[in-house]
């Protein structure tokens, strides 16, 4: 399968990020049609795009978790407050478990940024800026997943919490988990 | 013969009725069906759709080719872009499914269908990645925000988010691709 016009990368990354205006998208979808040199290149980003999508990301909302519930996944929820410690089972009817990192007021609330390291090591595991937050629950819902049991299990969550005019507040939740 | 004259070949034989046109028939599915696939993967944004538009546009292909009304069979692939288009756009208006056809639906979901990455291969490979690179494709895939809306969360330029997010998916795949190192 040869192409002398191949559709770029680039282009048919913004196409599976749905960045293209209409009319590009069209030429695109065109080009794929009668080229199987270029389907093929599509369907290697259309791999990693929608793995991407598909994927749960470690911090989500409320409304996120309600659609997954609805959807049918089983979700386990587990409360904290600020400086808990605490072990967390993750067992086999469980298809997500919700960390639900509470206590907070977060009226006026900027920016949370979330830092997790292992307890044991200090070895940071995640590192994220401006995660989605529920200010009305005063809550940041953490979605531990099965696949992070590769990760270090005696994890320290640190909520880094933004407001304008004010220094940042810290608030730090200790969970140990056990995958079963 | 080019693919063009390849995909009319198999539309005339179809037409004909020839001894071979239910291989002719089965040649066709086979290679339209992925970019049917892909083309209601982008657009309807879920593979049970997806699968469902394989079947209903390759079942209108298969009679217009039969009733000899595909006009250009040299460009069967506009007619089956076109179908293809009209057919989501219906799926979308009525948000329902088709009722489906067994043969078809062994040709909409094939013995390999499209690539499954393993999540915790992905994520190993989205944690070699920077932070804004990791940032950039959160926003892009799981936020569902555009280039223009990302650069003014991030205070870059839009051109610099598109950048960043094919190099990244570009790294992501080269990452997937590669042959995992045995721990000794």
């Amino acid at each position: 399968m040869n192409c002398e016009t191949p559709i770029a990368w680039a282009t048919l990354v913004d196409y599976w990020a749905g960045d293209l205006d209409d009319a590009e998208t069209d030429a695109v979808d065109e080009h794929l049609f009668g080229c199987g040199a270029c389907t093929a290149a599509s369907a290697r980003v259309a791999g990693v795009t929608l793995a991407l999508r598909s994927a749960v990301p470690t911090v989500v909302l409320r409304s996120a978790l309600e659609r997954m519930r609805a959807g049918g996944a089983r979700v386990r929820e587990n409360g904290f407050t600020p400086g808990d410690r605490r072990e967390v089972e993750f067992t086999a009817d469980a298809d997500l478990l919700i960390h639900r990192l509470g206590g907070l007021d977060l009226k006026g609330v900027e920016r949370i940024d979330l830092q997790i390291t292992s307890e044991s090591t200090g070895a940071l595991v995640a590192d994220i800026e401006a995660v989605p937050f529920d200010s009305a629950e005063g809550a940041v819902f953490i979605a531990c997943q099965r696949h992070y049991a590769a990760l270090p299990n005696d994890t320290v969550m640190s909520l880094s919490i933004h407001t304008a005019g004010a220094p940042p507040r810290t608030a730090t939740y200790t969970i140990l988990h056990k995958f079963l | 013969m080019s693919m063009g004259e390849a995909d009319a070949a198999l539309v005339r034989a179809i037409a004909t009725g020839a001894d071979d046109a239910a291989a002719a028939e089965a040649e066709l599915c086979r290679r339209f069906a992925p970019r049917i696939r892909l083309y209601g993967l982008r657009h309807l944004r879920d593979e049970d759709r997806a699968a469902d538009l394989v079947q209903a546009v390759l079942l209108a292909l298969l009679e217009a080719a039969r009733a000899g009304r595909i006009a250009d069979p040299e460009r069967v692939d506009r007619f089956t872009l076109g179908t293809s288009r009209n057919v989501a756009l219906r799926m979308r208006k009525t948000d329902g499914r088709s009722a489906g056809d067994a043969a078809l639906a062994a040709i909409a979901a094939p013995d390999q269908p499209l690539e499954r990455i393993d999540t915790e291969a992905l994520l190993r490979c989205v944690r070699t990645l920077e932070h804004r690179a990791r940032r950039v494709l959160m926003l892009s895939f799981n936020d569902e925000r555009t280039a223009d809306e990302i650069a003014a969360l991030l205070a870059i330029t839009a051109v610099n988010v598109r950048v960043l997010r094919h190099r990244s998916i570009a790294a992501l795949r080269r990452c997937l691709d590669a042959p995992r190192e045995v721990d000794a």
